[in-house]
C-alpha cells in the first residue's frame, strides 16, 4: 500500500506544492509579528489588553504545539525571520560559511536556556514592550547572522525556536522524505541538496536546495528539518512527498542521518533533548504558587536577597541536577542490566535520552494547550480595545472581556490527557531501543527508563494541577 | 521588484509603509483617549490580599484643591498580568464625599493590576492603574 503523501492530496497538496506557498504563510505570520510589535511598543502597558502579550505568549505558543503535534513543523515553513532575511540576501548575499567547530547545537541549547531564564526573571509575559523587543531581536539576529552566513545557519545553529521546533516535531506525524528511493539512486543532479541551476550558467541558483544540510535520499527523520519545500521545489523528479509516519518512531533509529549523522554520538543534540524535556517542567512549574515558596527557600538557604541567583539555582537543579540524577541512575541500571554489552553508562545515557522527547512534548502541549484552550477568545476584546485607542470610538463594539475560552477545569483532562499521551510515545521509544540494542531482556533493560517517564509524568500531573501563581506585572509604579 | 520568482508592486510596498507609519502614529500614545490627571487615591481593604477572598477597593477623588468630586461613574478593571485570563470588572457604588467603592473577588494568587477608568460630570476622563498582589502564601499588598 502507498504511504499518505499529503502533496498528493487534491486541494492542501496541490497548495503546499504551490512555489510561493511559503512565502504566502511568511507574509501573514509578517503581518502578524508587525502587529506584535508595533502594539507591544505603542499600546497598553497591561498585558491581557496587548496585542503582543496576548498573541505570544497565548496564540502564538499554543498554535504552534497544535500544529507540531497535528501536523509537523509548519512554523518554521511560515518563519517571518527567514523572510526579512530573504529580502537582505537579495542586496547583500553572504558569503562566508559557518565555522565548523560551531556545527554543533551546543550554543543553541545555551540560547534555548536564555531565553527561558529570561522569560522567568523579566516576566516577560506581563510585559508588552519587552515582548516586542524580544522578536525584533529574532529578526535582528536571523538577519545579521544569515547575511554573514550562507545557508540556514541560524535556523540550524541558534534559533531557539528552530530548536524547540525540531525537538518537538519528532513526534510530528509528517515528514518529507522520498518517495522512491530508486529514483535518487539513479539521479546526478542532487538539486535537493545543490538546488536547482541555471543550465547556461550554474553558478546562478534559479530554486534553492535544503539549507539545513539535509540531503533527502538519506535523511531520517524531522530533526532539522523547517518544512520550507525547498526540496520539493528543487527535485526535477518530483520524487520528495510529505509523507505520513509513526511519530516518535526516528528516535530509535541507529543510521547516520544526513546533516546530523548518528544520534547515540551527538552529546549536543541529546543534551537539547533532555533541556527540553525537563524545561517543559520547568516552564510550567514556574507559573505555580509551590514555584514561590520554592523559591523563597532557596533564596533562605543560600543567604542570598537577589531574586536571579535564586532563580538561576532553580535552573540548575531543574535542567542539571535532576537529569543528571534520573538519566544516570537509570543508565547505570541498563547497563548493568545488559551486563554492559550496550555500552558504557554514558553511552546508554546517550542513547535512550531521546527516548524522553515525547513525553517532554506531551508537557509542552499540556501547558501552552492550557493557555491557548482557556484564553482563545481573549485575542477579540484585545482587538476591540486596540480599536477604541486607534480611533478613540469603539469601532468593533465595546470590548467583550468576559470572552476567554475553556474553564481551567475543563482544560485539566485533556491536559492529563496530553502527559499521558507523551508518556506512552517515552516508553515505546524506550522500548524500541532496548529491543534493537538489547534484544535478549528488552523489557527489563526499559524498566529504569519506564520510571523515569512515570516519575516526570507525575511530577508533570502535580504541577498543572497547582493553583496558578503569575507574579510580574508590566507596569511602573 | 521581483522576490522568490514573485514580482512586487513596488506603489504597493510604499502604500504598506505608509499604512504601517499610520498605524504607529495612530496607536501611539500621543493618540490615545485623553486622560485627566485626577489620580483616584485607592485603598484596598483587607490590606493583605488573598486569593478568593473578598476585597473592597475603595476610591477616593478629589481635585486639585482637594474638593471631593462626587457624581463620577467609576469602574475597576481588574486584570492577571498574564494574557489570556478574564478581567474581573466591577462598577463602583458612589458612597458619598468623592467616596466610591467596589468590591472584587480576586480569584487567583499572583500579581494583579487594577485600571480604574470612568468619566466625571463635566467630562474630563479618569484612567488609573495601579499593581496589587494577590497571595495564597505570604499576603501583601504593593
Amino acid at each position: 500500500m502507498r504511504p499518505v503523501d499529503v502533496l498528493r492530496w487534491p486541494v492542501v497538496g496541490r497548495w503546499l506544492r504551490w512555489k510561493h506557498a511559503r512565502t504566502s504563510i511568511q507574509v501573514v505570520l509578517l503581518i502578524l509579528a508587525t502587529v506584535v510589535v508595533l502594539h507591544g511598543l505603542f499600546g497598553p502597558d497591561i498585558a491581557p489588553a496587548n496585542l503582543a502579550t496576548v498573541l505570544t505568549w497565548v496564540h502564538y505558543r499554543g498554535l504552534l504545539v497544535v500544529a507540531l503535534l497535528a501536523a509537523g513543523n509548519f512554523f518554521c515553513t511560515g518563519c517571518p525571520f527567514v523572510l526579512v532575511r530573504d529580502l537582505g540576501r537579495r542586496v547583500r548575499p553572504p558569503t562566508r560559511r559557518w565555522p565548523r567547530f560551531l556545527r554543533t547545537k551546543w550554543i543553541a541549547v545555551f540560547l534555548f536556556v536564555a531565553v527561558l531564564f529570561a522569560y522567568e526573571y523579566f516576566d516577560l509575559w506581563a510585559l508588552p514592550p519587552a515582548t516586542a523587543y524580544l522578536v525584533l531581536a529574532y529578526f535582528g539576529a536571523a538577519f545579521a547572522i544569515d547575511l554573514i552566513f550562507t545557508g540556514a545557519s541560524f535556523c540550524k545553529y541558534l534559533c531557539p525556536i528552530g530548536q524547540f521546533n525540531f525537538a518537538a516535531s519528532v513526534v510530528s506525524p509528517l515528514e518529507l522524505r522520498v518517495r522512491e528511493p530508486d529514483t535518487c539512486r539513479t539521479c546526478q543532479s542532487h538539486d535537493c541538496i545543490r538546488g536547482r541551476r541555471q543550465p547556461a550558467a550554474p553558478a546562478v541558483v534559479t530554486q534553492r536546495g535544503c539549507e539545513l544540510g539535509l540531503f533527502l535520499p538519506t535523511k531520517i527523520g524531522n530533526l532539522d528539518c523547517t518544512f520550507c519545500m525547498d526540496c520539493v521545489q528543487a527535485c526535477p523528479h518530483d520524487n520528495i512527498g510529505l509523507m505520513w509516519r509513526p511519530p516518535a518512531a526516528e528516535l530509535a533509529e541507529l543510521q547516520r542521518r544526513s546533516g546530523i549523522g548518528r544520534l547515540v554520538r551527538r552529546k549536543d543534540l541529546a543534551a537539547l533533548a533532555v533541556v527540553f524535556t525537563f524545561a517543559a517542567l520547568l516552564n510550567a512549574f514556574a507559573m505555580t504558587a509551590p514555584a514561590h515558596g520554592v523559591q523563597a527557600w532557596l533564596t533562605e538557604v543560600t543567604g542570598g536577597t537577589s531574586e536571579a541567583m535564586s532563580l538561576a539555582l532553580l535552573f540548575v537543579i531543574a535542567l542539571g541536577v535532576m537529569p543528571l540524577t534520573f538519566i544516570g541512575t537509570a543508565a547505570a541500571l541498563t547497563s548493568r542490566i545488559a551486563r554492559h554489552s550496550a555500552g558504557s553508562v554514558s553511552q546508554v545515557a546517550l542513547r535512550y535520552s531521546y527516548a524522553l522527547i515525547p513525553v517532554g512534548v506531551g508537557v509542552w502541549a499540556a501547558h501552552y494547550g492550557f493557555h491557548l484552550l482557556t484564553g482563545a477568545l481573549t485575542v477579540i476584546p484585545v482587538i476591540q480595545n486596540a480599536a477604541i485607542d486607534m480611533f478613540s470610538r469603539p469601532l468593533l463594539g465595546n470590548p467583550l472581556w468576559q470572552w476567554t475560552g475553556m474553564r481551567p477545569g475543563a482544560v485539566f483532562p485533556i491536559q492529563v490527557g496530553l502527559i499521558l499521551l507523551g508518556a506512552m510515545g517515552s516508553l515505546a521509544v524506550a522500548y524500541r531501543i532496548s529491543e534493537s540494542d538489547q534484544p535478549t531482556r528488552p523489557g527489563l533493560s526499559t524498566l529504569p527508563w519506564a520510571v523515569v517517564t512515570i516519575v516526570l509524568a507525575t511530577i508533570a500531573v502535580w504541577t498543572l494541577s497547582q493553583p496558578m501563581d503569575m507574579r510580574g506585572v508590566g507596569l511602573a509604579g | 521588484m521581483e522576490f522568490q520568482g514573485l514580482r512586487l508592486d513596488t506603489s504597493a510596498l510604499k502604500l504598506l509603509i505608509v499604512l504601517a507609519f499610520c498605524a504607529v502614529c495612530g496607536c501611539g500614545r500621543g493618540e490615545r483617549i485623553a486622560a485627566d490627571p485626577i489620580e483616584p487615591h485607592v485603598t484596598l481593604t483587607p490590606r493583605e490580599l488573598a486569593a478568593g477572598v473578598a476585597t473592597v477597593a475603595t476610591l477616593r477623588l478629589q481635585d486639585s484643591s482637594r474638593r471631593p468630586l462626587s457624581g463620577a461613574e467609576l469602574q475597576v478593571q481588574a486584570f492577571m498580568s498574564h494574557p489570556g485570563m478574564a478581567p474581573l470588572i466591577v462598577t463602583a457604588v458612589e458612597k458619598g464625599d468623592g467616596v466610591y467603592e467596589a468590591r472584587l473577588q480576586l480569584t487567583m494568587a499572583g500579581d494583579w493590576i487594577l485600571r480604574v477608568t470612568g468619566q466625571l460630570p463635566d467630562g474630563r476622563m479618569i484612567d488609573s492603574s495601579f499593581k496589587a498582589q494577590v497571595s495564597s502564601l505570604k499576603p501583601n499588598v504593593e
